[in-house]
């Protein structure tokens, strides 16, 4: 009940003109700035950022959240229109997402996304409401180990990904991890394959990463198959609305991607791409249609957004009530607060109720502009495809050009991009799929850290995986998941020799 | 290491007197926007201090400003492209101990010289770091903390390799004689995380923006690396006083490429050091845990050049040399 009276009092405040529009021109930046691809919800705050300043901290504070989850939200467009991501995290909503705009169900599937996000959002305002302080106090007894079991857990089950041969999910998996070595070791301060390159010292960029293999590679791969001039597909331009029975097909994946994302969403140090991606694999295992992923099927897109979305209201958690920003645009958010002197922690919640509770509410609000805003535009979207590629596809190459040269102000960004895209593009040529090496890139790092920070703390005894009841636990269903994987293969196997032998 | 101290000390006692033989009078000094570039991306404390000031340069004196962060290889990314523009005053660098103290120590082959390849205009301020413990150790004093680390070395989160937070582990490690185990974390938060958590038995940090903590008892406090006690926080003792003659601050300042017209330089930091004047400006800064005073060029120039003596031997006892 505390909680309800709670709620209604932030709505209040949200509904107050002045934070109403601020919450609005938050959420409407956001989804233009998202759509454009490589420039993600990172680059849009800190656009946004000088602008707070002469606001007071409620208002700014929600039009900063307003801008993170529109950016969010935006980057699925260009990724189902034209398979270039408009944020890291779209790069797994591309997976089917890109295969129904080629079937020419653009419309549908921009329209699901725009509902899943919505009910994701919706699952992590309540989950904020409900259970702030018990899932602040959950990511507190979160050790290393612990980080690095759940990490573990996202890669096996996250190899599951990968909708050609394991052997190619694999390797390309494998290929993201050496990726992710470059740069600074953070354990001794050793710089690690760098060729002798200083920009390389930091390491490759995750949108570098993600613009190269999705955004080049998929321009480069459309000019081989273009030379018709447009877009090849018949698209029904007013016929967005999904079938009855895709509606109800679409209920249970946000639930279960709306429930994944918050949790990982609320862990510090995980991120967006990490619950899209986990999200995706569970549906791909769970899913009545399972068979038919990766040939465009609308939960596959529904999940990755649900979990997407949840997971960006959720990584307000850690960042307000304990102060740890889990990626960062969150630490843009602290930043942000530090200019009025409130310092986030733990004692956020009491000493600004109104605040806390004014964003939550400010998540439900934020969420029905976003549906209204963006139901009407689906139809404007959808006809960019009529753009002749000679026209779109330059546009594009500039655009991720400026995106990528964004991160860090540095041309040789857009170089190792356009490399990067060149690789891409040879990939897609022996179809090996980039999605299982951007999670290999991702998890890879956050993974040796983990580990190497844990043997730090434990001075050197490894049984402290199988000490802590978290991470023995989490490996526990790793292992599990492995058997399975393991025996429903052989399974297959031999089923198929029976029916060769039975045909023979 | 002594000797660079009274150097420093005599620097501040300089720099109160001749701050008021003011040549130029405050105001703008360029038509176009200036570019203040940060060597951290947005929302660390140096980014928050260089928005500050293009705030106020605006509102105060109409000077246009913005902040350009280019973040990366510890600093030096920022500090190489700020050397390589034109010196006119519209291109600054939140100058900082990253590129300007510690990678002329760390890294063999720097593309730039802090001092010969940069006009040092205006320093700012600083912030000190210092050791936190975790209360259920029943250590209250670093005499205590002495004998505890000699029978069971501790271990200590820092915000990286090479930061601040690390040399200043290890330098503490060299003056008390004791051999700790280092855990590097990605900046500041997720070690007070682990710590919080217990997985850490100590960690170094800025202490004033920890006073939440040690107002809490969630931590203690043994020692804060500035030559003095902080106001803010009477009751936390300096290493020194306590006998452990280690100091160690992160201080921010205003630089530009080489060679500036004096007249540009003397304009730019009358401006500065108006816009920090202010009770306001001051009251936001010491919020950030800083500390300003107020200092001429020429010192500030000097303190650069000391700071990279006074740090190099803490850089090397580090290891992290290149």
């Amino acid at each position: 009940m505390e909680t309800l009276a709670n709620f209604g009092g932030g709505l209040l405040v949200v509904l107050e003109p002045q934070n109403l529009m601020y919450c609005f021109i938050g959420v409407f930046l956001g989804t233009f700035i998202g759509v454009l691809p490589g420039i993600g919800s990172m680059a849009a705050i800190a656009m946004i950022l000088p602008i707070t300043f002469y606001l007071d901290p409620t208002p700014a504070l929600v039009m900063i959240a307003g801008v993170f989850y529109g950016a969010e939200y935006g980057g699925s467009t260009s990724s189902i229109l034209l398979n270039v991501p408009g944020t890291p995290a779209a790069s797994i909503t591309a997976i089917e997402g890109h295969q129904m705009a080629k079937k020419g169900r653009a419309g549908v599937a921009l329209f699901s996304t725009a509902t899943a996000s919505f009910g994701g959002g919706i699952i992590g305002m309540i989950v904020i409401a409900f259970l702030s302080p018990s899932l602040a106090q959950l990511a507190l007894s979160f050790a290393p180990a612990d980080y690095f079991a759940v990490i573990l857990l996202g890669l096996i089950a996250a190899s599951a990904v990968s909708n050609g041969g394991a052997l190619k999910g694999i390797a390309m998996v494998i290929t993201g991890l050496m990726l992710g070595t470059i740069g600074i070791d953070l354990t001794t301060g050793v710089t690690r394959f760098t060729m002798g390159v200083p920009e390389l010292r930091d390491g490759v960029h995750i949108v570098i990463v993600a613009m190269g293999l999705f955004g080049v590679g998929e321009v480069i791969a459309s000019i081989r198959g273009a030379r018709s001039g447009t877009a090849a597909q018949t698209v029904d331009y007013n016929n967005f609305y999904p079938t009855r029975d895709e509606w109800k097909s679409l209920f249970a994946p946000i639930l279960r991607g709306g429930a994944i994302g918050s949790i990982v969403g609320a862990l510090p140090g995980t991120g967006q791409t990490i619950a899209a991606a986990l999200a995706y694999a569970v549906e791909k295992k769970v899913s009545p249609l399972r068979d038919k992923f990766g040939t465009g099927v609308l939960p596959g897109v529904a999940v990755p957004e649900a979990a997407n979305n949840s997971a960006t209201q959720t990584a307000f958690i850690p960042t307000l009530t304990l102060g740890v920003p889990g990626s960062p645009p969150m630490a843009i958010v602290i930043g942000a607060l530090m200019i009025y002197g409130i310092t986030p922690g733990p004692r956020l919640l009491t000493e600004q109720p109104d605040m806390f509770w004014g964003l939550v509410a400010s998540f439900l609000v934020g969420n029905i502009m976003l549906l209204i805003l963006n139901v009407p535009l689906i139809g404007i979207w959808v006809r960019l495809l009529r753009i002749p590629y000679k026209y779109m596809y330059p546009t594009i190459i500039v655009l991720i050009c400026m995106g990528v040269y964004s991160l860090n102000n540095n041309v040789f960004d857009i170089w190792l991009t356009l490399i990067i895209g060149v690789a891409g593009y040879v990939m897609r040529l022996f179809r090996f799929e980039p999605a299982p090496l951007l999670l290999g890139f991702v998890l890879g790092p956050m993974m040796e850290e983990q580990l190497r920070r844990t043997m730090l703390l434990s001075r050197g005894d490894p049984m402290i995986f199988l000490q802590r009841p978290i991470s023995a636990t989490l490996l526990m269903l790793t292992v599990l998941i492995i058997l399975f994987a393991l025996v429903s293969s052989l399974r297959a196997r031999r089923r198929n020799r029976a029916a060769i032998s039975s045909t023979n | 290491m002594k000797l660079g101290f009274k150097l420093a000390t005599a620097a501040f006692a300089v720099a109160a007197l001749s701050s008021t033989a003011a040549l130029a009078e405050p105001g703008a000094w360029s038509d176009e926007p200036v570019r203040i570039v940060v060597t951290f991306p947005p929302g660390g404390t140096s980014d928050l201090v260089a928005r500050l000031l293009a705030q106020h340069l605006d509102t105060d004196f109409g000077q246009k400003a913005v902040v350009d962060n280019r973040p990366g290889a510890a600093g030096t990314v920022a500090a190489d492209y700020v050397a390589q523009q034109a010196a006119d005053g519209t291109t600054l660098i939140l100058s900082n101990n990253a590129p300007f103290t510690i990678a002329p120590t760390r890294f063999a082959n720097l593309p730039y010289d802090p001092l010969a390849g940069f006009t040092h205009v205006a320093y700012i301020g600083a912030s000190a770091p210092g050791l936190f413990v975790q209360p259920s150790s029943g250590i209250t004093s670093l005499q205590e903390y002495v004998a505890f680390v000699k029978e069971t070395p501790m271990t200590y989160g820092s915000s990286g390799v090479g930061s601040i937070s690390h040399i200043l582990g290890e330098a503490v490690d060299a003056a008390l004689q004791v051999e700790s185990i280092h855990v590097p974390y990605q900046g500041s938060a997720p070690a007070i995380q682990d710590f919080r958590a217990g997985a850490l038995d100590s960690f170094y940090d800025m202490v004033v923006q920890n006073s939440d903590m040690i107002e809490d008892n969630e931590a203690i406090a043994l020692a804060i690396a500035s030559p003095e006690r902080n106001p803010q926080l009477p009751d936390v003792p300096t290493f020194k006083e306590q006998g452990y003659d280690v100091v160690i601050e992160n201080w921010v300042g205003l630089s530009g490429p080489a060679s500036m017209e004096p007249d540009t330089r003397a304009k730019i930091h009358e401006t500065v050091m108006a816009v920090f004047a202010s009770a306001d400006v001051q009251t936001k800064l010491t919020d950030l845990g800083i500390t300003h005073v107020a200092m001429s060029s020429e010192n500030y120039e000097a303190l650069v050049a000391d700071l990279i003596g006074v740090w190099a031997p803490l850089i090397e006892a580090a290891g992290i040399k290149e």
